[in-house]
């Protein structure tokens, strides 16, 4: 005999599920523009002004995980989850770039052994 | 041209590339034929099964792979410990070995296919297990090759100058022949059998191969650019720790639907979502690293480019991107159990996966390939040729609308089959049945075919690119 069907569901509704795929999406594309204008600003690519730009993006990602999440129905470690790694998002380039350009500066003053 | 070549290690390596490529082509000749199975499902029927064209499709990927990894690192051992590598004998004696045994797998899996479903089956003719079917003598074949590679690997790295890249790929390396100790062993219980079958599927993809491809980007950027040693070591080794920190633990985005306890839920939950950080970092440590050295060298009021191999630099920064796009953005889509739920086994997941293995490995490995043509032709700059672009560019175009084709066909699968139906069998069928995904399944033939086309030219490229007069020696 064979087994009634499970039925799992966590109550996405159906419509729900083209916003999910594209702010999840949006987090990451956003969250891209935002260590790269980073920097590329610190790296004088682009210009000092357009830094405040790369933290729009950093709040715009926000904006897309936390829409994602709601679709989602995520519970509620998933969402303290969700927090922790936005908040990394935002302190990761900062914490790279400032061990980044103090070994590059060491690096300068002392001769390259390759 | 007689090979500018003095290393014996590098002569090896280039023998694991080559033998690399011709698997590169089998693993795309027999995808094309599984994409065709699609939409004509009689084809090859009784002579060369879906299920088998399936096998050896991915299984040519892992394959290839593995012996453009092996290449790649006896091809920067004399550079990074300043000797040839040690053992370099046991090395070749083990190269052969490997594509003996390569070579009869491939011919078992063709001719002979299926077996009686005992034990025969599983020591001689396939496992049965999803990305690793060899048989059991291969696997153990495949154990002893890894351990002699180990072996070059550790030492040549104690006896010769031990660099921050050696260093890595040597832990790495080690971690990466133990896992697959893990995908050895036997049991009934298919839960049980496919918690540790993700040891050695999930560990090495998102975590040894990642800090690999760190590693390789590493050495890339020091011979391409001239990147400061320093700088890309401190990267390489917050890579490492970011890498390892969310893969390993991210493991329970598989232990989500396969019997493992609830925990596994929140476990992969937060590891994941914080699995796209370190891809993060490595796409800007490339940005970082090529603006920084570019401008270096404006300063000095040079105006060329800093980059010595083109088509090489080209497909490292490819893998930069590659990596962001196909692991971080199509695997963050469907990785919290919220929404995998529908996406699970669905042509998303395979979408995810043509984008991720492509972008996350096979552009570096390209790179590697181009690396060694112009090290092996002595040349001093290494200019793209129209061949190069049009491979690079054909290439990249056919996965990317594999990949878009496959994500469209996923879509419906996930409302029809999982949403509406409830995956149920009669849900499988109907979303199987619909004109979107028939219409993804054409387009991912015809895309599938362009890149066919793309990986021609490019072993036309990699024969010919080095005879160029245009590169300066």
């Amino acid at each position: 005999m064979i087994d009634p069907v499970i039925v799992a569901s966590t109550g996405i509704a159906l419509d729900d599920f083209l916003p999910i795929f594209i702010y999840s999406t949006l987090v990451l594309v956003f969250g891209g523009f935002y260590v790269g204008i980073y920097t590329a600003v610190k790296v004088k690519v682009l210009k000092n002004w357009t830094m405040p730009l790369a933290y729009v993006f950093w709040l715009l990602t926000s904006f897309s995980l936390y829409k994602m999440g709601s679709l989602m129905h995520i519970n509620e470690f998933t969402a303290k989850a969700l927090v922790i790694a936005m908040i990394g998002y935002l302190l990761l380039p900062h914490a790279i770039y400032y061990m980044q350009d103090h070994v590059h500066e060491e690096n300068e003053h002392e001769p390259e052994s390759i | 041209m007689a090979s500018s070549l003095t290393s014996e290690s590098k002569k090896l390596a280039t023998w694991y590339f080559t033998f690399a490529a011709i698997i590169f082509g089998a693993q795309l000749l027999f995808g094309l034929v599984a994409a065709i199975q699609y939409v004509v499902p009689g084809f090859l029927f009784e002579l060369l099964d879906f299920s088998i064209a399936r096998i050896l499709h991915i299984n040519a990927l892992v394959v290839w792979m593995v012996f453009a990894m092996f290449g790649s690192v006896y091809w920067l051992l004399p550079d990074e410990t300043g000797i040839e590598t040690v053992g370099i004998g046991i090395a070749k004696l083990l190269y052969w070995i490997f594509v003996a045994a390569i070579v009869v797998v491939i011919l078992v899996y063709l001719f002979i296919q299926v077996g009686p479903a005992d034990q025969t089956t599983i020591w001689f003719i396939t496992e049965g297990r999803e990305y690793l079917e060899a048989p059991r003598w291969a696997d153990i074949g495949i154990v002893v090759v890894a351990l002699g590679f180990v072996f070059n690997l550790y030492a040549t790295g104690m006896k010769g100058n031990r660099s921050g890249i050696v260093t890595v790929l040597m832990a790495d390396m080690l971690a990466f022949a133990g896992l697959y100790l893990a995908g050895m062993g036997y049991t009934d219980n298919i839960s049980m059998d496919q918690y540790w079958w993700w040891w050695v599927i999930h560990l090495w993809v998102e975590a040894t191969w990642e800090v690999f491809v760190g590693a390789i980007a590493a050495y890339g950027l020091i011979t391409m650019i001239g990147a400061h040693r320093k700088v890309v070591e401190m990267w390489l080794w917050i890579e490492v720790a970011m890498l390892f920190g969310s893969g390993i633990l991210g493991i329970g985005h598989h232990y989500f639907w396969i019997g493992t306890p609830e925990y596994w839920w929140e476990i992969g939950a937060l590891f994941s979502a914080l699995e796209p950080l370190p891809l993060v970092a490595m796409f800007i440590h490339v940005l970082y690293d090529w603006g920084k050295m570019q401008g270096e060298q404006e300063a000095k009021g040079e105006a060329k480019s800093v980059i010595t191999n083109k088509p090489a630099f080209t497909w490292f920064v490819l893998n930069a991107f590659g990596n962001f796009l196909g692991a971080g953005i199509w695997g963050f889509f469907h990785t919290l159990p919220q929404v995998n739920l529908y996406t699970h086994g669905t042509q998303f997941t395979s979408a995810h996966g043509h984008l991720a293995f492509f972008g996350a490995y096979a552009t570096i490995l390209i790179g590697m390939f181009y690396l060694a043509v112009q090290g092996k032709n002595g040349i001093k700059v290494m200019h793209a040729t129209k061949k190069s672009i049009w491979a690079t560019s054909m290439i990249v175009g056919g996965v990317v609308g594999m990949t878009i084709a496959l994500t469209v066909a996923g879509y419906v699968q996930v409302l029809v089959s999982r949403a509406q139906m409830g995956a149920t069998w009669a849900g499988f069928f109907d979303g199987q049945s619909g004109m979107w995904f028939a219409q993804g399944m054409d387009w991912r033939l015809v895309m599938g075919v362009i890149t066919f086309l793309g990986f021609l030219i490019l072993v036309v490229d990699l024969l010919s690119i080095g005879k160029n007069a245009k590169h300066e020696r």
